[in-house]
């Protein structure tokens, strides 16, 4: 049996862009909504001037880094200050399932473009507002980005080692996976919901809030305990060994878990070390706990002599939980995302034959493989326009030749 | 499409009010033990009817702290209460055929059966999609597992640090020079557990967007790895396009201008760059200036706006120099709040006390207080992660008690008190 696209009857009029928003409608892009993103030269979405370029070499249609978070998806260059732009866009939105966006509160109204206005375009549109605060509130129009959010949230407080300042995650990471998650299954939802009652409704995401949601443990740990949780290296679960070891090489390092006598038992053999098994400070877990600093320092010792790679297949193979700290290189030529087709290589017309990333699920009848590179900026107005909004060819010249699709 | 839609849809909506939620009608049966469990909240709160399907003994998250008062114990888990508000729990034992033939009669009136085991354990127990589908072809089965189903690593072991470092999220969190570090709260699978929830719903419009006779068993196959490759910002994409490794930058500026500064009661975040532009540079120059540091004026120089320039040490240097001093004077309220005035990207680093204080999510009313029944507490909890305005996100009832439902959720499943009995007795459920 083919696999199917479920989304493919789904029209989004997108107006998200940089990193959440954009990301969230990849999803409903990949599992194939049709998803028009507006765009506008004047003022780009950042995302396009953003590294990495395409052989360092800066382009608006050159970024990896907006490339990944824009495939399956169509984009159109349209002037919304302009009457005939906006009007433009309104027969668009008409036609849609969803709306989206990720301004702060005001600018799509200023643009005609509010809930309360779409509502009256399209009655039962599902309108997808993800603005960094809410749509009310003393700091509803603050600014900001995923760092930023993720300092907020308190993320960035919990990541690094207690010692030292706070090193977060070392990315915009409120934007790469609970926004566009939580974004994308309240519009699912939502879909369901206006499928059973005919009713659309507003989605009002406040992006620091997901990043929050995900932080409960430590959040209800202050509120009914008192306690401000504070950073813990690696030292998540309680138990030990459970951390980050040197390997041998420039900055190569091996992830290390071993929760109980067993592991801890093989481990010791993997490692040659048989000396630490009987030593009294790690004879079981609870010792092991006790002298967990201890236990860190005379196991980096040991796993400094070996390659990480290596080590790490050599612990599973005996179901010792560990494995190599990948970097960017290493996780390209993973066999196992290769085995999973997680990378996918696309031939972008400027970009040439460049990675994307397939959603985390194999379904065994549903597809959602990426089906388009990332749009150049502007490449399907024509397209668009003619396929939805029935212009013409010298229609759509003459809208070009007054500044209309720029 | 409509037609079907609310056949399957409207199963027990309150006609009356009128009002209904999103996922009205929808019966999940979740057999996850830990931080997984995150995705049947998400599913729980907007309506699901999620029934976690405990061991005897109880589920991973109950001996996960933090515990209430810091007492261990299984009823006081705050992890297990957090992520299970909403649901009920019953126990029975997956792993005993005759456990198995329970899970099978609650899978048959099911919509969603989500599993977080390794390959193949679900086979081993007759709980397969394929073996669920003969009983009931609408079913969605969802496994995450921490490499997936299929692949030369499937049957690799591990936790959430180990899919962190699998995945490659792990590498680009810490300090240059030292032992990369993890994010906080096993990050890895709640990424999975969101992915999932994400993918559930959209087999769900599948399967009630599809005639009855075209649908047979639908199988959503998680990797929790790939699901942190997710999460790698541009870095693939930076080694791909120009054979770079992105590198760890905490403890630093990751440019002039841009990280974790020291204020007086705490640290703040400024991003003076914003992404790919300068935009903040100069209104944030001006800040300086009009508190009065003079001294920064050097900061419109041209250079300033050269991005490699911005990179380097003495860049750095310069700009920690003239806004150290500033900000070690003035709080991290004033400097959120002012700096935001001028619409430059500044915020706090928040502790979790501090989120409690924000008066954003105060006025939002974020947090939520949920009585905690084992201790009769009453726990201020984070609530509603996205406001939908029709069908708006519930907590829903407290996190259940170990086995709390077992009685009524397995009567209502066709079980006689007496046959409930014999398999009580049997250790089967509990």
């Amino acid at each position: 049996m083919s696999k199917r696209r479920p989304l493919s009857n789904i029209k989004i009029t997108d107006f998200t862009w940089i990193g959440a928003g954009s990301y969230t409608t990849k999803i409903l892009a990949d599992f194939g909504a049709d998803v028009v993103k507006i765009e506008s030269s004047d003022r780009l979405d950042s995302l396009r001037e953003a590294k990495p370029f395409k052989d360092g070499i800066p382009g608006v249609n050159r970024s990896g880094y907006f490339a990944d978070r824009n495939s399956s998806k169509r984009s159109i260059t349209v002037n919304l200050k302009t009457e005939e732009g906006n009007a433009l866009v309104r027969r668009l939105v008409k036609q849609s399932d969803v709306v989206t966006n990720n301004f702060t509160p005001g600018v799509m109204e200023r643009f005609g473009l509010g809930y309360e206005d779409v509502r009256e375009i399209k009655p039962d549109i599902i309108y997808l507002s993800m603005s960094m605060h809410g749509q009310d509130g003393p700091e509803a129009r603050y600014l900001g980005y995923g760092l930023t959010m993720g300092a907020v949230a308190g993320l960035h407080y919990l990541c690094g080692y207690e010692d030292e300042e706070p090193a977060g995650t070392g990315t915009n990471f409120p934007d790469h996976v609970p926004n566009p998650t939580h974004a994308a299954f309240a519009v699912l939802a939502a879909l369901r919901y206006r499928a059973k009652t005919g009713k659309g409704q507003f989605l009002d995401l406040a992006q620091i809030e997901p990043t929050i949601a995900l932080l409960g443990p430590a959040v209800i740990d202050y509120t009914a305990n008192g306690i401000v949780a504070s950073r813990v290296g690696n030292q998540h679960q309680k138990v030990a060994p459970h951390g980050v070891y040197p390997a041998c090489g420039a900055d190569r390092w091996i992830a290390i878990s071993a929760p109980n006598q067993a592991t801890w038992q093989k481990l010791l053999t993997q490692l040659s070390s048989p000396a630490l098994g009987i030593d009294s400070r790690f004879i079981d877990p609870l010792a092991r706990w006790e002298n967990r600093v201890a236990l860190d320092r005379e196991l980096s010792k040991v796993t400094v002599n070996f390659e990480a790679a290596e080590l790490g297949e050599r612990l599973q193979r005996v179901g010792v939980p560990a494995g190599p700290v990948q970097d960017a290189a290493d996780v390209l030529r993973d066999p196992q995302l290769k085995a999973r087709n997680h990378w996918v290589y696309l031939d972008h017309p400027e970009m040439g034959k460049t990675v994307y990333s397939a959603l985390p699920v194999k379904f065994s009848s549903i597809e959602s493989t990426p089906t388009m590179t990332a749009p150049l900026l502007g490449q399907h107005t024509d397209e668009v326009l003619i396929e939805r909004l029935g212009l013409t060819l010298e229609q759509i010249v003459a809208l070009r030749e007054r500044g209309v699709l720029s | 499409m409509s037609a079907l839609m609310s056949e399957a849809g409207t199963r027990r909506v309150d006609e009356k009010t009128e009002v209904c939620d999103a996922l009205a009608g929808v019966r999940v049966v979740e057999l996850c033990e830990s931080t997984e469990q995150y995705a049947g909240k998400m599913l729980a709160q907007l309506g699901a009817e999620v029934t976690l399907v405990e061991p005897l003994l109880g589920c991973d998250s109950r001996f996960e702290g933090p515990y209430l008062d810091s007492r261990p114990h299984r009823e006081r888990s705050l992890t297990f209460a957090y992520l299970n508000q909403g649901k009920r729990s019953i126990c029975v034992d997956a792993d005993d055929a005759a456990g198995q033939g329970v899970i099978r009669r609650l899978a048959a009136d099911a919509d969603i059966l989500i599993s977080s085991v390794g390959p193949g354990v679900m086979a081993a127990r007759g709980l397969s999609n394929k073996d669920l589908s003969q009983i009931n072809p609408r079913l969605i089965t969802a496994n995450i597992s921490l490499f997936g189903e299929s692949g030369p690593y499937s049957d690799y072991v591990g936790d959430d640090l180990i899919a962190m470092a699998f995945g490659g999220m792990l590498y680009l969190g810490g300090y240059p020079g030292k032992a990369p570090t993890a994010a906080w709260g096993n990050q890895a699978l709640l990424a999975a557990a969101q992915f999932t929830a994400v993918s559930i719903l959209v087999a769900l419009w599948d399967v009630e967007s599809t005639p009855k006779n075209d649908i047979s068993g639908q199988h959503l196959d998680i990797s929790v790895q790939e699901s942190v490759a997710m999460a790698l910002e541009n870095s693939a994409q930076f080694f791909d396009l120009e054979q770079k490794i992105k590198m760890r930058s905490g403890g630093e500026q990751r440019q002039a201008g841009m990280g974790v500064f020291s204020c007086q009661d705490g640290m703040i975040y400024l991003m003076a760059g914003g992404i790919a532009s300068n935009r903040f540079w100069n209104g944030t120059v001006q800040w300086l200036l009009d508190e009065g540091v003079e001294a920064a004026r050097v900061l419109f120089d041209e250079k300033w706006n050269d991005q490699n320039f911005l990179q380097t040490e003495e860049a750095k240097q310069t700009f920690a120099n003239l806004f150290l001093p500033f900000a070690r004077e003035r709080t991290k309220a004033y400097l959120y709040g002012e700096g935001q005035r001028r619409r430059l990207p500044i915020c706090p680093i928040s502790t979790p006390a501090d989120l409690v204080e924000n008066r954003q999510l105060s006025h939002r009313g974020f947090f939520q207080d949920v009585l905690h029944p084992f201790t009769g507490r009453q726990i201020l909890m984070p609530g509603a992660p996205y406001r939908l305005s029709q069908s708006p996100w519930r907590g829903g009832a407290p996190a259940p008690m170990l086995g709390e439902h077992t009685y009524e959720v397995l009567v209502r499943a066709g079980y006689e008190p007496e046959q409930l009995e014999v398999l009580m007795r049997q250790g089967v459920i509990a």
